[in-house]
């Protein structure tokens, strides 16, 4: 099963890297700032959020600006995945209905697309830590592996809603409802381990992956410190543990997608 | 016998008419108890040989097309099995899904790949397929701004120009306005009969089938009727249907 999903993974990575770009440039074609809007928007969003929980709530972070665009960046990357992935199948049918393709491919193209996104909006807040002259010390390489849990995991949840997503109908709005619970558990403007008294604010932070990694990325990048490393390696286990399930998951049944669309 | 080039056996297609279940459906009746299968294809087996044209006829909802997205690997038999003997394979249909926001040259490139191609050889061929598909400049345009015969004419000569060891042909022998019709059943017929290229045509037209085919295999309602040279079977269906 593993190694037919790499020998998969190398035969459709052009066509995933195409399809990315292809969608990517979809996305913007029709508009007339085109490919700014990438760059655009969250900037915006940033502004907005900003004004709202600055100014309005009153929330107080340290480095505040960046510390908003991580959490958005990382939480829209996550958000656009799951409510992708649950249709992805029937957004697909034009493809998946004419020819074979295995189906983790279309999760693939969905990983370019939302990961693009929220590298802009990297960008963005490193351009804000610089102007706000965040120093940054060796633990800025820990956001490497940061980022391979985060892609692991979504991928593991998608190819589980991508599965589930084609049997179940009413699994769309589940998921919707189910992310608006996440949204505000996961502290995207307050730090859920500050502002939650303990014990409740370490639990909920360990126990929900976004939450972790955007408070273990913002550690890393605004704060100098080191996060927990033991709950890193013990998502990283379970990420991978779960996207091997996916895989074989949606290698078992894929075939079968067709027949219900 | 020949190399043998696609072998089907023992084929078992079925499918639940009840297409997704509803979480209330399901509440409510405990357990999707009114599931009814549809036995689409019930034991079909053949073998053809490399370079051989098969018709396959049978009334409509007989199972063919189920057949034919079985053969092309898009649909899994419930039992059973469908050997292409390493051969590379592509349904002649509507086109591969396209992008409706890509340009046509675009989504050529990206159905390209989807068959299999790499992108040198799509390239390749590229200018091919524009000229074959007529678009002329309208290659550069949104697929959305396409009127339906433009769509089903670039649909068409990306999997004519774009050529597989297996072909499988679903009712498509006409697309298009008058010219292009002719054009595109020339096309098919030089396709088709090109010595190495393997071909599986459903058609009801009788003759188009007699024509084109070599062998004939008739389903009934996902039953194997007869499979043949087209001068037994043929005759004997039009016996039937008549």
């Amino acid at each position: 099963m593993l190694s037919k999903f790499i020998r998969d993974t190398k035969k459709y990575f052009k066509y995933t890297v195409e399809a990315s770009k292809a969608s990517l440039m979809a996305e913007v074609a029709n508009s007339y700032l085109n490919w700014v809007w990438w760059i655009l928007q969250p900037i915006c969003f940033t502004f907005i959020y900003a004004i709202v929980f600055g100014l309005v709530f009153n929330t107080k972070e340290e480095y505040f600006i960046p510390f908003i665009v991580i959490g958005v960046s990382m939480w829209d990357f996550f958000n656009n995945m799951m409510k992708n992935s649950v249709k992805i199948i029937r957004t697909n049918k034009s493809i998946v209905s004419k020819v074979y393709l295995p189906k983790f491919v279309l999760v693939f193209v969905r990983l370019g697309v939302n990961g693009f996104k929220m590298m802009i909006s990297f960008l963005i807040a490193v351009v804000a830590m610089i102007i706000m002259g965040v120093t940054v010390s060796w633990r800025i390489v820990l956001v490497l592996p940061i980022l391979l849990i985060l892609v692991l995991f979504n991928f593991a949840f998608s190819c589980f809603l991508m599965h589930f997503g084609v049997y179940v109908a009413d699994l769309q709005n589940i998921v919707d409802i189910v992310l608006k619970l996440v949204f505000y558990a996961t502290g995207i403007f307050y730090s859920v381990s500050r502002r939650i008294p303990a014990p409740w604010g370490k639990i909920l932070t360990y126990c929900n992956p976004m939450a972790y990694l955007i408070d273990a990325m913002r550690d890393v990048m605004l704060y100098q410190k080191l996060p927990n490393m033991w709950m890193m390696l013990i998502w990283f286990v379970i990420s991978l543990a779960l996207s091997y399930l996916g895989i074989v998951l949606v290698y078992k049944n894929e075939n079968s997608y067709v027949k219900s669309i | 016998m020949g190399e043998i080039a696609l072998e089907v056996k023992d084929l078992y297609i079925t499918y639940n008419s009840m297409k997704t279940y509803s979480v209330k459906k399901n509440i409510l009746k405990l357990k999707g108890s009114d599931k009814t299968r549809i036995e689409a294809v019930k034991g079909v087996s053949f073998a053809l040989e490399k370079g051989k044209i098969l018709g396959i006829v049978g009334k409509n909802g007989s199972g063919k097309s189920t057949m034919l997205k079985s053969i092309a690997g898009i649909f899994a038999p419930d039992s059973g099995s469908v050997d292409l003997h390493g051969h590379s394979i592509s349904l002649m249909s509507i086109g591969v899904g396209f992008n409706n926001e890509l340009s046509g040259r675009e989504n050529i490139a990206l159905s390209g790949m989807l068959l299999g191609f790499s992108k040198e050889e799509i390239e390749k061929k590229t200018q091919e397929i524009i000229e074959f598909s007529e678009l002329g400049k309208f290659i550069d345009a949104p697929v959305r701004t396409y009127s339906s015969g433009m769509h089903s004419k670039l649909a068409f000569s990306i999997t004519a120009i774009l050529e597989t060891d297996i072909i499988l042909v679903d009712e498509v022998l006409s697309v298009g306005d008058a010219k292009f019709k002719k054009k595109s059943y020339a096309k098919m017929k030089e396709l088709i009969s090109d010595e190495d290229r393997t071909v599986v045509i459903v058609s009801h037209n009788m003759e188009t089938l007699r024509s084109l085919c070599d062998i004939i295999l008739w389903i009934n309602d996902g039953d194997m009727v007869m499979y043949g040279p087209k001068e037994e079977v043929l005759p004997k269906y039009e016996e039937y249907m008549s």
